[in-house]
């Protein structure tokens, strides 16, 4: 069997990961240095990313697409029996990294935005709409919502280990360059979505992430 | 049934539980003070926010933290740290360090009264500066004083 080059990844899905991987790393940075003005603009960085990736769940590329590989149980545990369909792109395992990352990512930002430090120092661009103990509230769970992050982190590079020295896959590559070997069973490749499409995305993640950094206020 | 229990758990009572009810409370008491402190500063910080922050917030606000810097000298009293085995995050520093304990509340008084006067005086500029001043008066102290929470 001859192996091919297949798309699996499209440009915007590697920028969001590996800027998203950056920016987590200078958030945690930022917050054990005490750099909190740099750690807001990092949050709401991430922030941008988020949102794009959700819109990009929907609009964009196929792989991207929520509805392309998020699966229920028994497609998980054929997955896990071996007997899935094995196609590119995310596993239904896989999926399921992705969806809890980005949910707790969502707690993440969410509970930063409004989160109060002790001092009355610094404070999230929201934290004007709750109260202080609120505020100290979200900051509590931003605490914890991180280490719930950083084992998701982990468990995501055990799972490219595993995948790397188990099962001689390298997921990493194509996660640079966007395409990989692929040999035997024909599957779909990647289709890409349109550069207007990911305009429109960026535009309204840039949009979102402007008013949230305002307050809401104009 | 219930009340010999009661009873039984009464005549046990010593001093220890009873002195650890008061350290209790006054542990309660001194969080909620703290907290609405932080509240009042937040309430500030909140208005400073704005372009035109509202004098009347500010001054009503400025009130709790001045009453605050005043208050905090009865907030500490003996056997109110860790110690007690109480939830607290005072540290015992505060009572194995009273002399630079001291110190550093007083310097939360004096730039307390110091903003109080900035936001008197009425200049936006002026109050964050001092709001500023102010926040690293609390950020000294907890460095100091106030364990991580874990």
């Amino acid at each position: 069997m001859s192996a091919t080059r297949i798309a699996v990844w499209d440009l915007p899905i590697r920028v969001f990961h590996w800027l998203l991987v950056i920016l987590l790393g200078f958030s945690w940075w930022t917050s054990e240095n005490d750099r909190m003005d740099w750690h807001q603009y990092s949050g709401l960085a991430i922030c941008f990313l988020l949102i794009f990736r959700l819109l990009w769940g929907v609009v964009g590329s196929s792989t991207a697409r929520f509805v392309n590989f998020v699966r229920g149980p028994s497609a998980i545990l054929q997955h896990l029996g071996g007997k899935g369909e094995g196609g590119i792109g995310h596993t239904p395992l896989g999926a399921l990294s992705v969806l809890s990352l980005l949910m707790v990512l969502a707690v993440q930002v969410t509970t930063g935005l409004f989160a109060v430090d002790v001092d009355g120092l610094e404070s999230g661009p929201l934290s004007r709409y709750v109260s202080f103990a609120t505020g100290r509230q979200a900051a509590a769970i931003h605490d914890i919502s991180f280490t719930i992050l950083q084992i998701l982190v982990v468990l995501h590079l055990a799972a490219i280990g595993f995948y790397l020295f188990v099962k001689r896959d390298n997921l990493v590559r194509p996660m640079l360059s966007g395409s990989r070997e692929w040999s035997g069973r024909k599957v779909v490749e990647m289709k890409a979505a349109p550069i207007s499409r990911l305009i429109i995305s960026l535009v309204i993640s840039a949009m979102i992430v402007w008013f949230i950094a305002k307050g809401f206020q104009l | 049934m219930m009340k010999t229990y009661v009873l039984a758990a009464m005549l046990v009572v010593s001093s220890a539980p009873v002195l650890a009810q008061a350290a209790a409370n006054q542990i309660a008491v001194r969080h909620k003070a703290y907290e609405g402190m932080g509240d009042a500063f937040k309430k500030i910080q909140d208005e400073l926010r704005n372009s035109s922050p509202n004098q009347a917030v500010m001054q009503a606000n400025v009130k709790t933290i001045e009453d605050m810097s005043r208050r905090q000298y009865g907030l500490f009293p003996a056997g109110s740290g860790p110690s007690s085995g109480i939830k607290t995050l005072a540290k015992a520093e505060i009572w194995a360090q009273p002399v630079k304990f001291k110190a550093a509340q007083d310097k939360f008084a004096a730039e307390a009264a110091s903003f109080a006067r900035l936001i008197a005086g009425g200049d936006s500029g002026k109050i964050r500066d001092g709001a500023k001043a102010l926040g690293g008066t609390c950020k000294g102290c907890h460095t100091d004083f106030r364990a991580e929470k874990k």
